[in-house]
């Protein structure tokens, strides 16, 4: 189980999961894609803990895809501790929420989200965002 | 015989001798008579002399009183005894006139006895008729005199007929200050009956007064019971946001986890028609087709219905709009749009209003943009929009001759996911009215509307004038 993860998708909906996959897919960005269910394994993966203790804290994925509701521990949470801890810091998180409106949008900026993303209904609209964001972050963007 | 007449004669001389003696005697009564007859004749021109300063007296002071009886009431009673004691004093002066004439008659009777007398002396002494002829005189002097006495007696007696018709006029006068009196004591009971009516009025106005603090102690406890309402309607208020923001949250919530689902349902759909498109046939395609669309509308409804919950919790920031350029931007871009090359906008000047310029914006677009889909149809599409102020409102207009619609469902223009045309005919969530009406209506502005089926439409609202 060591091998390398680019992407972690935390979702708890299985469509919404579903759906983001077909679309990084499609880009063939979903190779190196996990897909972790609830924000407790997503902290257990990302710090290395529990299931997950044999892996390398340092062998950071390229991109958090977070979504904030999620049973147990939510995203904000999630990313509160990944944003507040010197290893993690550094790994780029995008929230995807299913609306605008969340009132959350300001928590997570003040906690210093990367970037926050409203799921399109329309899944042609929803491929395209998927497809950018993926894009961006796997290949354009420049980590440290 | 010589001797004896020589006696004789003596004796005569003796005779003679003794009744001149007599009448010396006599003479001498008759001058001492005199004497006091003159000097009671001065006594009596002095007493006729302080009648008359006593009648100017009495006169000066009856016109002291009538003075003194038009001034004062009282002193009428004064008068009254005053007059009852010249009454009197006229009274005396007249019994000491009779007393007068009493003394004059006797003084006449006198003078005639001494006449007598003096004839009788004349006839006596021829010797003495000299002197004789000097009392006469005397006499005459004295009669004149006692006339004379009479006519100041008569004098006297016209006084006091003058006194007595002063005292009758007096008493006239004293009568007439009596019915002035009666008529001052009328006066007098005037006055008490005004000052009754007065007392009475005064009780009446207590009791008003009375009347009136009850009534201002009652305005005090229907104030204390309104200032209690008020604060129940307070109360209720704050319940009634907390409810509303409840409501909100709620549909927010609802509209956010209905999207969830939503999304799945396209992007299967998607899914299928993406893998699976090249097997269907036209009728699995079309089947397909219309569960793609359904969501879809679904989905715009879901994001209408935020909006409008969202205009219940956003705070309004009132600025300055200038209605002017915000409603040619719109008109311009709604002008690029498809099909739309052949509307007609005819933009008025536009009073500029304070408000809350994104929400204002809101309204515009969607009241433009209900104008244009029910007008666009007509081969000339004319969009009017204008203002005008009317008290201390700003009337907004906006009026198409499309479609129109019939006043009999005016209720359900402004309602949420009400709609008064079919979605063949036009297409529409019926949520963008009720997103004006909020809006407007948070503005403390109003919204209405008149319409003919096919004439067209005229949408108004106000803004509250700065």
């Amino acid at each position: 189980m060591n091998r390398e993860v680019q992407i972690l998708l935390v979702e708890d909906n299985a469509s919404d999961a579903e759906m983001t996959i077909t679309a990084l897919q499609k880009n063939n960005l979903a190779d190196k894609l996990l897909h972790i269910k609830d924000g407790a394994a997503a902290l257990d993966f990302i710090f290395a803990e529990g299931k997950w203790s044999e892996r390398q804290i340092e062998n950071k994925p390229k991109l958090i895809l977070l979504d904030l509701k999620m049973p147990k521990i939510n995203g904000i949470e999630v990313l509160q501790r990944i944003k507040s801890d010197e290893r993690t810091k550094g790994i780029p998180v995008v929230v995807l929420t299913s609306s605008k409106e969340d009132p959350d949008i300001k928590k997570c900026y003040e906690l210093g989200v990367n970037s926050y993303v409203v799921k399109p209904v329309d899944f042609i609209e929803f491929q395209t965002v998927i497809t950018e964001l993926g894009l961006f972050w796997m290949i354009v963007n420049q980590t440290p | 015989m010589d001797k004896k007449k020589s006696d004789e004669l003596i004796f005569a001389n003796k005779e003679l001798a003794f009744q001149n003696e007599e009448k010396e005697k006599r003479a001498a009564e008759l001058s001492i008579a005199n004497k006091e007859l003159a000097f009671q004749n001065e006594e009596k021109e002095k007493r006729a002399n302080e009648l008359s300063i006593a009648n100017k007296e009495l006169a000066f002071q009856n016109k002291e009183k009538e003075k003194r009886a038009a001034e004062l009431v009282i002193a009428n009673h004064e008068l009254a005894f005053q007059n009852e004691e010249k009454e009197e004093r006229a009274a005396e002066l007249i019994i000491a006139n009779k007393e007068l004439a009493i003394e004059n008659q006797r003084k006449e009777k006198r003078a005639a006895e001494l006449s007598i007398a003096n004839t009788e002396l004349s006839f006596q002494n021829k010797e003495k008729e000299k002197r004789a002829a000097e009392l006469g005189l005397a006499n005459i002097e004295l009669v004149f005199q006692n006339e004379e006495k009479g006519k100041r007696a008569a004098e006297l007696i016209i006084a006091n007929k003058e006194l007595a018709f002063q005292n009758i006029e007096k008493e006239k006068r004293a009568a007439e200050l009596k019915i002035a009196n009666k008529e001052l004591a009328f006066q007098n009971k005037e006055k008490e009956r005004r000052a009754g009516e007065l007392g009475i009025a005064n009780i009446e106005l207590a009791f008003q007064n009375e009347e009136k603090e009850k009534r201002a102690a009652e305005l005090i406890i229907a104030n204390n019971e309104l200032a209690f309402q008020n604060e129940e309607k307070i109360d209720r208020t704050a319940q009634l946001e907390a409810v509303n923001k409840e409501l909100e949250s709620f549909s927010y919530s609802v509209s956010h986890d209905l999207r969830a689902p939503l999304r799945a349902i396209l992007g299967y759909a998607q899914m299928h028609k993406d893998k699976y498109e090249s097997l269907l046939d036209t009728e699995a395609k079309r089947l397909m087709g219309n569960i793609i669309g359904n969501a879809k509308k679904m989905g715009q409804l879901i994001d209408d219905l935020l909006t409008f919950s969202r205009l219940g919790r956003k705070e309004l920031v009132k600025i300055k709009i200038l209605m002017n350029e915000m409603v040619e931007n719109i008109c311009h871009e709604f002008r690029n749009g498809e099909g739309h090359t052949k509307i007609e906008f005819r933009i008025q000047p536009l009073i500029p209003a304070q408000a809350d310029s994104v929400a204002i914006k809101q309204v515009w677009v969607n009241l433009i943009s209900n104008a244009i889909k029910y007008s666009g149809f007509k081969e000339k599409p004319i969009i009017e929009i204008g203002s005008e102020i009317k008290g201390d409102e700003i009337i907004y207009y906006i009026k198409d001759n499309g479609a129109g619609f019939d006043m009999r469902y005016i209720n359900k223009l402004f309602g949420v996911f009400q709609r008064l045309h079919s979605e063949d005919e036009f297409e529409g969530t019926g949520v963008g009215l009720a997103i004006v009406q909020r809006i407007i209506t948070k503005h403390g502005g109003r919204v209405w509307a008149e319409g003919k089926v096919n004439e067209g439409a005229v949408f108004y609202f106000t803004l509250i004038k700065s």
